[in-house]
């Protein structure tokens, strides 16, 4: 291979390489990353940085606010661990009790502001098979 | 009774792999034909018994047998016929025996097409195909059978049933599209590996897998585009690609695929980038079985324990024998693939393609090491640290423009060097449109990047026309034809070029629709019929909203008048809100689905989602999203697999 030829490639592959490695330590947009931590660790240390956090939908705890069906209160539970979430933007069709979800955002004054939630994408109904063969095929049909 | 013929069968096709295996290695030790004829047959005889196993849970999932564990789980009486033979990719234990089943049908076709042909290749070849299979063999006998039956101390009365997202005939393609994609990279691969094996490393092997490499990447393109098309139509989200970890694993593999592509020109043609082509194939195939492994496992997309699987390390360990294996094997024979020749020039094709091929590489690498971030700063500091879509578009945005621009210079380089006057004839035009295009784009003010990219697609466009009217011109004044005529007959004596050509043209087009991007607008708000509201320079009025009872769920329905600036009708949505299984008394098993509406044009898509109801029937919560261009992506898809096809077809003699 000629030199011109290797020194281009090099030049163009450290450049590259380079910039990869400068987004990753300065992303410009703040929603770029998220810190991945359990609901007990944010709790404990109150951070108020990015965080990305798991869990399920603690049941009968979702309120939609009477006056904005956009917002939405709910705990999200993580092992024993509650934390109160709020999300004002459309929610997911998977959305709902006992759901399990993603939510990314921040922690405020004891309650998680949301900007991003996803429900697990289920290719399936989950579920014992012994209580689903507890429902009738003709409740189903019209 | 079936079902255990089933597991049979996968019995047996696993014992035939062994044997194969076996046979074709005594067979290179000893030379008796006998021994390679043996291979060979049993190398059909495990597809055979693939295709009886796929053929018995096809069937199992069509007559509803429940005594099998995977046809309960993922169908149920409700399921219409068409998304019960779907559910055979539906979950894990069936996707992986679908792979394999597509895996069979293409070794069938390898094995039966090179009866005579590549017969010093051939029991190699053989050999790596059948140890593909047998590591499914091994997945699908001992870790994930789909034949399991259900546990045996009641009887199931109903199945799970499908998501009704999955009910969806985009849903029903995309995947066995993709599969066919990344299954096909097999093929290549294993003719890779013997070259490697039996030292045959000219252009011999390279000719024998071009059209499969093509058909594979055409699969995996479609599947790629199918999957975006059915998210941006289903999900709701208003966005067709988010950088998500499946979405990632087809894509890695799609880069080097298509530096692979375009890598084989120059070894054919010039007998060059010899261990460069290895690198690239060997590259393509382990992201692909990294790929399904991505899919699999649910390591990457999630918290603490999405989807559980054991498959995760078994996968990852067979990534690493092929790569182990197979870069072990090339460094042996790395004196005997170095290329006798060498790249001369710059300004030469060669080099073009070699820098299209760095820059795909690299934005592999790029969409790799985003993926696994996650994975990899909680190696340095513990921190498990995950990036989104704006980290990714940041990236990849330049690495694309750069990759958007060699579409353009690539084709008007000459082999070998392309003289100074050459490149001011060739590049002028294109440079001059181009230009033309930022500055009036810049007087739009439009931002750098959407200036770039938009210039940049006229410049390749311009490029790519001028290389069109130029061998039209050739024809045209050397056999006296129509304009027509020449343009056909020289596509059809250069179909690989000109089929190449379109293609470019195809991801041209898609470029402007991701461009489109950057003028999205949306809004969220509630709203009760007589009123309206604007978004953009559209209103949008609730005329109406009704509810209505069909066979399987429950529909609110909005109608929405969408109107202009100036007052102008431009269309009626009717996005609606379902519930499926609205008559299960179990609420949490009742089915919420947001039907959305899109009115699509050429140059913008209205898109209306019907959120949700209020409990008293009146408000109605709509989200609205402007997305310009966004036809385009679809448009350039077309012509890309337009373009592969023409350089796919076969030539009359």
């Amino acid at each position: 291979m000629n030199i011109k030829i290797f020194s281009l490639i090099a030049g163009v592959l450290s450049i590259i390489l380079f910039w990869i490695g400068w987004v990753s330590m300065n992303p410009s947009d703040e929603k770029a990353m998220a810190r991945f931590i359990s609901v007990e660790s944010l709790l404990n240390n109150e951070t108020s940085s990015r965080t990305k956090l798991g869990g399920i939908v603690k049941k009968g705890s979702i309120r939609v606010s009477k006056t904005n069906q956009l917002d939405c209160f709910f705990v999200l539970k993580e092992g024993s661990a509650e934390l109160a979430v709020n999300y004002s933007k459309t929610r997911p069709d998977l959305f709902k009790d006992g759901a399990e979800v993603i939510v990314t955002g921040q922690y405020r004054n004891g309650i998680f502001l949301a900007d991003e939630l996803q429900t697990k994408c289920a290719s399936r109904y989950e579920g014992d098979l012994r209580k689903e063969s507890n429902y009738k095929l003709e409740e189903l049909e019209t | 009774m079936t079902p255990i013929a089933g597991g049979v069968a996968l019995n047996l096709a696993l014992g035939c792999s062994v044997l194969s295996i076996i046979s074709l290695i005594a067979y290179n030790r000893t030379l008796d034909y006998r021994l390679f004829l043996a291979g060979q047959r049993l190398g059909l005889a495990i597809s055979f018994f693939v295709f009886i196993a796929t053929f018995i849970l096809g069937y199992q999932l069509f007559i509803s047998n429940f005594d099998i564990d995977y046809v309960a789980r993922y169908t149920s009486f409700e399921t219409p016929n068409i998304f019960k033979i779907s559910a055979l990719w539906a979950g894990q234990s069936g996707s992986l025996l679908f792979w394999l089943f597509i895996l069979s049908i293409f070794n069938t076709i390898t094995i039966i097409q090179n009866q005579d042909r590549h017969l010093n290749l051939m029991p190699w070849v053989i050999i790596t195909m059948s140890v593909i299979q047998l590591f499914f063999l091994i997945l699908t006998n001992f870790i994930t059978n789909p034949f399991e039956p259900t546990q045996a101390d009641f009887v199931v009365q109903n199945g799970n049933g499908l998501n009704p997202l999955l009910q969806n005939i985009t849903m029903a393609i995309h995947p066995p599209t993709l599969y066919l994609g990344y299954v096909g990279f097999s093929v290549p691969f294993a003719f890779a590996f013997s070259a490697l094996v039996n030292k045959d490393i000219g252009a011999l092997w390279i000719r024998s897998i071009r059209r499969w490499t093509l058909v594979s990447w055409l699969f995996l393109s479609i599947g790629i585009i199918l999957g975006g098309w059915w998210a941006y139509q289903e999900l709701g989200w208003g966005g067709y690609w988010a950088w998500d970890p499946v979405e990632n694993a087809s894509f890695m593999p799609w880069l080097t695929a298509t530096a692979f592509l375009h890598s084989i020109i120059v070894q054919e043609k010039k007998d060059m980038l010899r261990v460069w082509n290895m690198v690239l194939i060997i590259l393509t195939f382990s992201l692909c079985i990294f790929g399904t492994f991505l899919t699999r496992s649910g390591v990457m997309s999630s918290v603490h324990s999405f989807t559980e699987s054991s498959l995760g390390p078994v996968f990852l360990s067979f990534v690493f024998i092929i790569l182990i294996s197979s870069f072990g094997l090339m460094f042996s024979r790395l004196t005997v693939l170095k290329s006798p020749r060498k790249i001369e020039s710059v300004s030469s094709r060669e080099s073009g393609f070699l820098f299209n091929n760095l820059i795909f590489v690299v934005m592999c690498f790029a969409v790799f090491w985003g993926t696994l971030f996650p994975v990899i700063t909680e190696w340095f500091n513990g921190d498990k640290i995950s990036v989104g879509p704006p980290f990714f578009n940041q990236i990849n945005i330049p690495i694309g423009l750069v990759l958007l621009a060699l579409t353009g210079i690539g084709p008007m380089l000459a082999w070998k060097g392309t003289s100074n006057d050459k490149l001011i004839q060739n590049f002028s035009l294109p440079i001059i449109f181009g230009f033309i295009a930022a500055f009036i784009f810049a007087l739009l003010k439009f931002t750098a990047y959407t200036v770039i990219s938009f210039s940049l697609c006229i410049f390749v466009v311009v490029a790519i026309s001028s290389e069109f009217i130029k061998g039209v011109r050739v024809r045209k004044n050397k056999f006296n034809e129509s304009v027509f005529i020449s343009l056909y007959k020289m596509i059809e004596k250069n179909r690989s070029r000109y089929g190449g050509y379109i293609v470019h043209l195809g991801i041209v087009l898609m470029f402007v629709g991701f461009t489109g991007h950057a003028f999205d607008k949306e809004k969220e708000f509630g709203i009760q019929v007589g009123q309206s509201e604007s978004v953009a320079s559209y209103n949008f009025q609730l005329t109406r909203m009704h509810e209505e009872e069909r066979p399987n769920h429950y529909a609110w329905i909005t109608d929405l008048r969408v109107t202009d600036a100036s007052g102008n009708f431009i269309t009626n949505l009717h996005p609606e809100k379902r519930v499926y299984f609205h008559k299960n008394p179990d609420i949490n098993k009742r089915q919420p689905h947001s039907e959305l509406d899109i009115h699509s044009t050429i140059n913008k898509d209205i898109y209306s989602i019907f959120s949700s109801v209020s409990s008293d029937n009146r408000t109605a919560f709509v989200k609205i999203m402007i997305n310009p261009l966004v036809k385009w992506v679809w448009v350039g898809g077309y012509i890309l697999a337009f373009g592969t096809i023409i350089a796919l077809w076969p030539r009359k003699d």
